[in-house]
Formats: structure tokens, sequence, C-alpha cells
């Protein structure tokens, strides 16, 4: 095997996360090590992300590049109780490319900015030639100020703690496999959403501990990273999954397993066991969070595993993906 | 070594395509395989081509399998 | 055993693994094309891939396999045109909208796959294209688990066959099974329920010392198999000899192109012709496609060999057995207490 990276080192899953771990470990560590979360928090209450989009097709049911190029940057800052203020944008465009085009996914951009009071501060543009990029690559750094003190992350999950899932998964993944694979699938679009309002009214929970947003690599990677990531035994089960039947449709004809199709706007909440029904019912009152479902639980059991029990009764282990997902004859 | 999955035929494209339904997604399936292809049809889909029909058939072992579980199980509650 | 890697991942995923008794043992067998195309094979694929102006179109499986100078997909990476494909229909519709270009399609998989292709040649013949070509990696499943049954060190007392490939074959090339080894069988589909009952069956008739051929899966498997699709593949392929990775040569365990159809055979265009490397060291495939040993045995399980960097191929297919213990079985145990 060679030393040259593959598509399967951009899928999130292990992969990936081999890479991530070798290139900051480059960096000097920083003061407060920030273990791999969703976003970092830095000094006087601020906190910081970056993501960069290159998807394709870049129109997609349910959204756009530019959509998802804010979407993605402000969950991450959501789901560890920061709220999004400024994002600074970065765009690599490649000539021969419509100017329209590209405005218009700027319009998508801004109507989320808009809706959640978020400033474009700063940018850069780059035109590069054609074939040296696909079509529109976008980078979004967002910053904001915690409206929470405590500090959320993997390392406060507990046994026992259980484990709510927002929507039903793999929305985006099977969307985006669907146009690549021609499937017609009329009722799917992604879940591209903002996930700021929805993560805001849970901060103020006790039993609150964390949360993640579900994206590359889809809800089973990010199970395993807070398995791994903190050391404890997870458990979900088969009947309680909120699964769309048209995310299945398309993983039964691919032979996708769902559990690691690319989400965009789903996340994993883990809470007390006392207060997992008030996450719920709080969950309830947003749109992007209809169909939340509890689907398991922290253990003292296996601990670094995720484990799920099946349909029938049985059990399996759920790992994290690797390499790029692809469709299966087999 | 194969996947496999159930498709109801909804329309007739050609002498060897139609176009299927697997759940809620749409996809076209080749026909080359099967005899008389029909809408309506619901025929085992792999690799984009409808290797059989589905039909509710019977086999001599299933009875007698679901004769021993039904005897078995007829003292445990429900 | 069950035969069928599908199988193997299906049992795994559904937790019909965990659920079985103490005093079953369930031996995965080498009913994965991936993880049984030899080295040479994938070697010829990537040197496809190297022929310049090619596209090589491969079903998503064989993507990562390693050969002895790394996969397709690294091949790939280094900028080599490789597109997965979902059907073999997707190659004559390349080679139309690509008329300056080779296109050279792996026609990997078993008896299930095989009419596929065959279909596929039918409709490129009549179209009279002449940019497309095939590698033809086809395998016939009987001769395989024959040559297992002779291996009396394996002790397998009953199996478990692959149900898809039975749609296309029926029964009949199965019965040697019951008739010459004398052990039960049952032909399964992939639903938990059905693999469970398939055990049940075979279960019952080692009880009362039974070995005939029986099917839980009569809704798609005819008894006398698919006819069309059978008369298609026999048109346009005949049996060869053929190295399983792992188990050696079988007799008549592949498939190439008949003659009527060697304009099509890119190992003819090209000058193709795959040697057979030595396996990488320590490499235990062999004896994890035989069911000699499971992957936890084999000493590069998870510590050289992982998903990541596959040494051997039954780690790189996801159902692959290596792969599927990998995936599915961790910390020493299938299952454990659920609180």
């Amino acid at each position: 095997m060679g030393d040259f990276l593959t598509l399967g080192h951009g899928s999130g899953g292990r992969l990936t996360n081999d890479l991530v771990r070798r290139i900051t470990s480059v960096f000097p560590a920083p003061e407060t090590p920030s273990a791999f979360e969703d976003c970092a928090y830095l000094p006087d209450g601020y906190a910081m992300t970056l993501d960069g989009f290159t998807v394709s097709p870049r129109v997609f049911p349910g959204g756009d590049i530019g959509k998802l190029s804010i979407c993605g940057s402000v969950n991450d800052l959501a789901v560890r109780g920061v709220r999004p203020e400024w994002i600074a944008m970065g765009l690599i465009l490649e000539e021969g490319i419509a100017e329209e085009e590209v405005i218009g996914y700027m319009r998508s951009a801004a109507l989320v900015c808009k809706e959640l009071g978020i400033t474009l501060t700063c940018g850069d543009t780059k035109v590069v030639p054609h074939g040296a990029a696909d079509g529109v690559f976008i980078t979004t750094c967002a910053t904001g100020r915690r409206e929470t003190a405590r500090n959320l992350g993997m390392h406060a999950l507990r046994p026992g703690d259980h484990l709510i899932l927002s929507r039903s998964y793999g929305r985006h993944g099977a969307t985006i496999a669907a146009q690549r694979f021609d499937l017609d699938v009329p009722g799917l679009a992604s879940d591209c959403a903002p996930l700021w309002e929805p993560a805001r009214a849970l901060l103020d929970i006790g039993g609150l501990r964390c949360m993640r947003d579900c994206t590359r690599g889809g809800t089973g990677t990010v199970l395993c990273e807070w398995a791994e990531g903190a050391g404890v035994g997870i458990e979900i089960r088969e009947d309680d999954l909120p699964r769309d039947p048209d995310v299945l449709s398309v993983c039964d004809i691919l032979g996708f397993d769902p559990l690691y199709l690319a989400c965009e706007g789903c996340m994993i909440v883990a809470v007390s066991a006392e207060d997992a029904d008030t996450v719920l019912s709080r969950l309830a009152q947003f749109a992007p969070c209809s169909g939340a479902a509890d689907i398991g639980v922290v253990t003292e059991g296996h601990p670094g595993l995720v484990g799920m029990r099946t349909h029938i009764g049985g059990h399996r282990v759920v790992d994290m993906p690797v390499g790029e997902i692809l469709p299966r004859i087999c | 070594m194969c996947l496999a999955i159930p498709h109801t035929i909804e329309s007739i494209v050609g002498e060897r395509l139609c176009v299927a339904r697997a759940g809620s997604a749409r996809t076209e399936v080749r026909t080359d395989l099967i005899e008389n292809a029909r809408v309506g049809d619901v025929v085992l889909v792999h690799a984009g081509f409808a290797i059989e029909r589905l039909e509710e058939r019977e086999s001599e072992e299933l009875l007698r399998l679901f004769d021993e579980i039904r005897a078995k199980s007829s003292g445990i509650p429900q | 055993m069950e035969v069928c890697g599908t199988h193997t991942v299906s049992a795994f995923r559904s937790g019909v693994r965990s659920v079985l008794p103490e005093g079953y043992r369930l031996i995965s067998g080498p009913g994965c094309p991936v993880c049984v195309t030899s080295q040479g094979q994938i070697d010829g694929a990537v040197a496809l891939a190297d022929v310049p102006d090619a596209i090589v179109l491969t079903y998503g499986d064989m993507l990562r396999v390693p050969g002895s100078n790394g996969s397709l997909a690294d091949a790939r990476a280094r900028g080599r045109d490789v597109r997965v494909v979902t059907s073999a229909m997707e190659a004559p519709d390349i080679a139309l909208a690509s008329p300056g270009r080779q296109v050279v399609f792996l026609a990997a998989g078993f008896e299930t796959t095989a009419p596929a292709t065959a279909a596929m040649l039918s409709e490129a013949a009549g179209r009279g294209l002449r940019n497309l070509s095939i590698l033809c990696l086809h395998k016939r499943t009987p001769p395989a688990v024959r040559a297992l049954l002779e291996d009396a060190a394996l002790g397998i007392d009953a199996l478990i066959l692959p149900g898809h490939v039975c749609v296309i074959l029926g029964h009949a090339p199965f019965l040697f099974i019951s008739e010459q080894y004398e052990r039960p069988c049952v032909i399964a589909g992939f639903s938990a329920e059905s693999m469970l009952l398939g055990v049940l069956d075979l279960t019952i008739q080692r009880a009362r010392g039974e070995t005939a051929l029986h099917s839980v899966y009569p809704d798609a498997v005819k008894s006398e198999g698919n006819r069309k699709a059978t008369e298609l593949m026999d048109r346009a392929f005949v049996p060869c000899d053929s190295v399983w990775r792992g188990l050696g040569k079988i007799s008549s365990s592949g498939m190439r192109l008949a003659p009527s159809l060697k304009d099509f055979d890119a190992e003819l265009r090209f000058g193709v012709s795959p040697g057979e490397p030595p396996e990488p060291r320590g490499c235990r495939c062999g004896d994890v496609l035989r069911g000699r040993i499971t992957p936890p045995e084999c000493p590069l399980f998870r510590t050289t060999c992982t998903p990541a960097a596959p040494v051997g191929p039954c780690m790189v297919s996801s159902e692959g057995t290596c792969g599927a213990y990998f995936r599915f079985y961790k910390g020493g145990t299938v299952a454990w207490e659920i609180s």
C-alpha cells in the first residue's frame, strides 16, 4: 500500500481519524486540548470551528453547497452550546463556472446567515485553472460566544446516560448517492439544516452531557468516536433507531449500511436518564428534530465498543467505517 | 455473494428494460434474464438485472419447519 | 458452513450469529468473489487500468482488493480512469459515449452475476461495439464446494447454500452434496428469518440422520433454476480451471469467454496475462477461506492486517470473513449481556 492519500481518507471514519491525528500531532499541543470535539473553545468564552465543503452534485434536493457551507459550521458550534455569530468564508472556484451559479450559492448561504443573525466578516476568493478544482470548493470558519458555562464534551459521558438522535439518519448521504447512482426517490431530500435553535433549547437541562453533529461517516462514526474517545461502552437498539424508509430503500439497493451515511442536520444528544424525556419534548418543538428518538445508553460494559441489539434480539458490534462507502453487488 | 432486492415493476420501457420500485426508490432494471416481464411483477434484482420473478411457492421442508416451530412453542406464552 | 459471503455478513449484522446456541459452529466459506479473486487477476485488472485511454469499470466490491502492486483504488489515486458501476449495462453506454477510449469491464462474481455479463455482451455484440472488452473473473461455485468437502480435515457437518446462486442454477448442481458426500444442505435467503429457518432445517435433518438438499427460499429459487439465465450464461462462457485465492487451482471452477466472443476478451486484446505472484508472507486467507481457522487465529488479524491496510482479500471485502469479523466481532466475543 502506498503512502499517498485516497478518497477513503476523506470519508469520515477510521482513515480520516488517523490522518487528522497525524496532522494535529505535528503542531504544538494547545493549552487546553479540545480532544477532537466539533469546535474549539477559546479564551474569554469564544469558540471557533472550520469546515470545508466539496459536495458534488452542488445542488441536491434539500439544499446546495452554499446552504451546506453555513449549516455545517453552525452545527459544529451549536452542539457545544456556542451561538454562531460570525463567519469567514473562503471560495475556490474553477475557471469556467458561471458567475450566476456562484452567486446563487451565496444567496443560499446568506439566507441561513440572515435566519440566525450571522455576519459575514471576511472572505477570500480564488479562481483556479480548469481541472484544478471540482467547480466550487467552500471553506467556512465560524466563531461565536458560548451560551453555556458548562464544558460540553464526550468526557462528560457516564454509564446510564441516554443517547437521543434528533431525527432520522443518513438522509444527506442517501440523497447524494441516489443522485450519483440514478435512483429516483421522490420523497428523499438532504437533512441539511441549522441546529442552533434546537441545541440552544437544551442548554439549561441539568443532565445534558454533550451533543455531536453527525456528518460524514454518519451516526455510527459519532458513536464510535464517543465510545473510543471517552473510553465508555455504548449500546443502541436497532428497533428504536428512527429510520427513514426512503433512506432504507437506497441502502437496500446499493448495499449501504445507513448508520454510516452522512447527515447534515442530525445530532446525537447524551443526557442523564432522568432528563431524557425533557430533551425529547424540547426537541419536538423544532421541525428539523421531528422524529427524535431515544436510541440507547452509555454502559459500563465493553468500554470503547459500540454494540447494537438487533431486531431479532441478537447483538452486533458497530464499528467505524473504513474508507469510502462503496455500492456492493455482493 | 449476492445482494438482490425485491422490486415491483412499474412500467415496461422496452423489450429488455423496465422501471421498477424497491420501497420508495425507483430505478431502471434490465429484464433480459426473465420471461414476459409485466407491470406488477415482483422481481429479485441483482446488479441492475431482474434475475427471477418472486412468487409465493411452498416447499415441504418449510411446512415441516413451521409445524415443528408451532409444536415446540405451543407452551410458550406469547 | 455458510458458503456465501453475503450470508456471513448478514449473519453478523442481523445478530443471527449471536443467537445460535452452544454446539453450533458457523464456519464461513469462500463464497466471496472478491476474496477469491487471485492476486494475479487483480494485477491484471490494474495493468488494464494502465493501458493508455482505458476506462476500467468495476463493481464497488472489487475496488480496494490488494494486488501485489496495489489495488484499483490505488490506480485511481494515481490518476487512472477507474469507475465504479452498479450494473454491467453501464459498460456499453460508456463505450458509446467515449468512442476514443477503450472501456474494460471487470466481470467479477459467481453464477448470480455472470448471466448479467452475458446479457451485456449480447447487447454489445448486437451494437457492434469495438471499444468494449471484459476481463472475465467469473467463477463457478459447485466445484469449490466439492473441493472443500474433499478436505476431510474440515469436518463440515452441513451447508447453508448461497440463495441467489441457486436462483440461477436451481437445485441440481448442488445435489452431489447430499448424494455423494452425504451431508444435509439447505438453500436459504438472506434475511435473519431465512437463515435461522435454514439452520433449524439442518438441525432437524442431522438429528434424524437425514442428508437431503432442502430449500427454505422457494419464493425465489425454483428447483430447475432460471433456465433463460443459465442458457445465456452457458452460451457466453465456458468452464476453465481457475485459481481461487487461498484455495489454489480448482478444475472447472472458472469461466472464460466462449470462442464466439473472443473479440471481447481484454486479455487477448491488450496482451495482459495474469501470472500468479506469491501470497503475502504470513497471510492465512487460504486457511480462513477453507474454514480451517477463524480470523482471530491468524497472527496478522487486527495487527498488520486491518480494513484500513488489508494484507489479504478476506479483510478488504465487507463480506470477506476477516472483514466481517473485524467489523462485527470485537473484544473476544460476539455476544454479551445487554443491560
